[in-house]
């Protein structure tokens, strides 16, 4: 190969790496620049906290923010520990190739795969109907914590799996039993990883739409219990921009509020990450 | 010791596993159902849920104690809902058809439903046989009913949708004929699909195209029959393509059922039927 053709293809490749790296920027600072563009003149503190009006197109999201956080917040109180603990199970309790590891491991791969409206179609006839929950906070957290644990348990058990051998075999040398190496060892030497699965498991359920609309509902009134049912961010932008003529103005605000929410999660996430990081690594 | 200590191993995910299930029970047990409140679940027709929710929302300011829950999700899940027991009041933005006579509806509100163009179409008007003709795949250019030779985008609405059935039955259609390109699901979805696409034709509710064309959106509404689609013909019922809305129950309505429906029929509630673009009973 001559010498010029071979810089020909050093420079092409560098040249299409490069353009396909900024076109995936293009589109991220496209759509917050729309956002912004079209939201931030209808932000304001009172739009965050106020009860919406006529139908949402005036008044703010104050309701719908709380109950939001109401259902993530159900969400992970019962995803967390349960993806914890399966984790914990598949990595630290079985073998690898254990027949009940498979078992898990393919489920959950499928489920992982399953569109969300077929989880909301699920949540409602379980959760709403056979259990009797109805249209509820409680019914849409746990359809979102059938939805989101496939991520968590799957991140969680790379980054057990992810500690080296010889950790697990100096705790055992030094006798610790299982659930104090988990606690003293692993758990903190996975917590970066563990921290990655929470936000991107925060993340689908922040944005969820089709699996809240048929189990916490339509509702925009303040939630009193996690019977109420309650209108999520996604739904209510979701509800102005396709349901409601003169909607879009508060739409982008809404639209706003939520990609704010998540990048100050995502931020704080890996802040925490760093620091923990930088924290146990102590000096030798 | 990692061989030995068969005990903790085996039980540890069984004890996470029942602390999950514990705290589930615990957050069911603290809520029992709240029987202190007179409730009603209202679902169905996503055209009259805005509408609803601030009828309920009233409702619950003039009647302490009561609580008016609206759910969104077309017209037959309402009709389904109410036969199944879900919802005490369906929304169906239709009159009740001959099967369902079994139920009762009550008409809250009339809406009327038009065929919208791009703005930049020069076509200012199109007789019943050429809307057909479009929609079943006939008349596939716009240069066969005197406009532009551009290929013709015809919007459907999706299956389960009324205004869907309004259409197909005033053109007596079958949903199988329509050779459409694009599927759309709530009125804005189809303003924003025409706005967008200068050789689009669609249908939706006259209030919110008629809100959206005042507002800038470049969408025109065409006239059925040589009568222009405006709030005012629908009201006075010359507007060839309307339909009520409706409020459906399984039995007669009775008790908290029956005062919200007579206050949905009151003139208590013209502002907010007006705010929505739809067209209250009388006046």
């Amino acid at each position: 190969m001559s010498r010029q053709s071979r810089h020909v293809q050093e420079y092409g490749t560098t040249a299409i790496i490069w353009m396909a790296a900024t076109m995936v920027v293009i589109p991220f600072l496209w759509l917050i620049g729309d956002l912004l563009w079209n939201g931030w003149t209808h932000l304001s503190w009172s739009f965050v906290f106020s009860a919406p009006q006529n139908a949402g197109r005036e008044g703010g999201i104050g309701p719908i923010l709380m109950s939001t956080m109401l259902i993530v917040g159900v969400c992970m109180g019962v995803a967390v520990p349960m993806g914890l603990g399966t984790a914990l199970f598949l990595s630290e309790y079985t073998r690898h190739d254990h027949v009940l590891g498979r078992l898990i491991r393919g489920s959950l791969d499928v489920l992982a795969g399953v569109p969300s409206i077929v989880f909301g179609l699920f949540g409602n006839a379980l959760f709403c109907q056979a259990l009797g929950l109805g249209f509820s906070i409680l019914s849409g957290g746990l359809t979102l914590a059938c939805m989101v644990l496939p991520i968590l348990i799957r991140t969680a058990e790379e980054s057990f799996r992810a500690i080296s051998r010889e950790q697990r075999l100096s705790a055992a040398a030094l006798g610790l039993s299982q659930p104090t190496t988990i606690r003293t060892i692993l758990l903190p030497a996975a917590m970066p990883g563990l921290l990655v699965g929470g936000t991107l498991g925060l993340g689908r359920a922040f944005a969820e739409t089709a699996a809240l609309i048929f189990t916490s509902g339509y509702v925009d009134r303040m939630p009193e219990s996690l019977m109420d049912s309650g209108r999520s961010l996604a739904v209510h932008i979701y509800d102005l921009a396709m349901n409601v003529a003169g909607g879009n103005p508060n739409a982008f605000a809404t639209a706003l509020v939520l990609v704010g929410l998540l990048l100050i999660i995502n931020l704080f996430s890996s802040w925490i990450a760093t620091r923990w990081t930088s924290l146990n690594q102590l000096p030798a | 010791m990692n061989k030995t200590s068969k005990m903790p191993r085996a039980r540890n995910p069984a004890t996470v596993f029942l602390i999950c299930l514990f705290c589930v029970c615990a957050l069911l047990g603290q809520f029992p159902a709240e029987a202190k409140e007179e409730q009603l679940v209202i679902t169905g027709s996503s055209t009259m849920a805005p509408l609803v929710s601030e009828m309920g929302k009233r409702f619950e300011s003039l009647h302490t104690g009561t609580r008016i829950d609206v759910q969104a999700g077309g017209s037959s899940r309402g009709i389904a809902d109410v036969l199944n027991g879900l919802a005490d009041i369906g929304m169906a933005s239709r009159a009740l058809k001959a099967q369902e006579n079994d139920l009762y509806g009550v008409v809250i509100a009339h809406d009327g439903v038009t065929v919208i163009l791009h703005s930049n179409n020069p076509i200012q008007a199109l007789t019943d046989d050429q809307i057909k003709g479009i929609y079943i795949g006939v008349i596939t250019n716009w240069k066969t009913v005197g406009g532009l030779d551009a290929p013709i985008t015809v919007v459907n609405k999706a299956e389960g949708r009324s205004t869907l059935e309004l259409f197909l039955h005033y053109f007596t259609l079958s949903n199988r004929d329509i050779k459409a390109h694009v599927v759309i699901g709530d009125n804005e979805q189809g303003i924003k699909t025409v706005a967008g696409n200068p050789h689009a034709i669609g249908y939706v509710s006259i209030g919110t195209a008629q809100y959206d064309a005042t507002h800038g959106v470049p969408i025109r509404l065409l006239p059925l029959r040589n009568i222009p689609a405006t709030l005012k013909t629908v009201r006075e019922g010359t507007f060839p393509l309307s339909r009520p809305l409706t409020l459906v129950t399984k039995s007669s309505p009775a008790g908290l059922m029956k005062i919200f429906i007579d206050f949905a029929r009151s003139s208590q509630v013209h502002d907010l039927i007006l705010k929505q673009y739809f067209v209250p009973l009388q006046g």
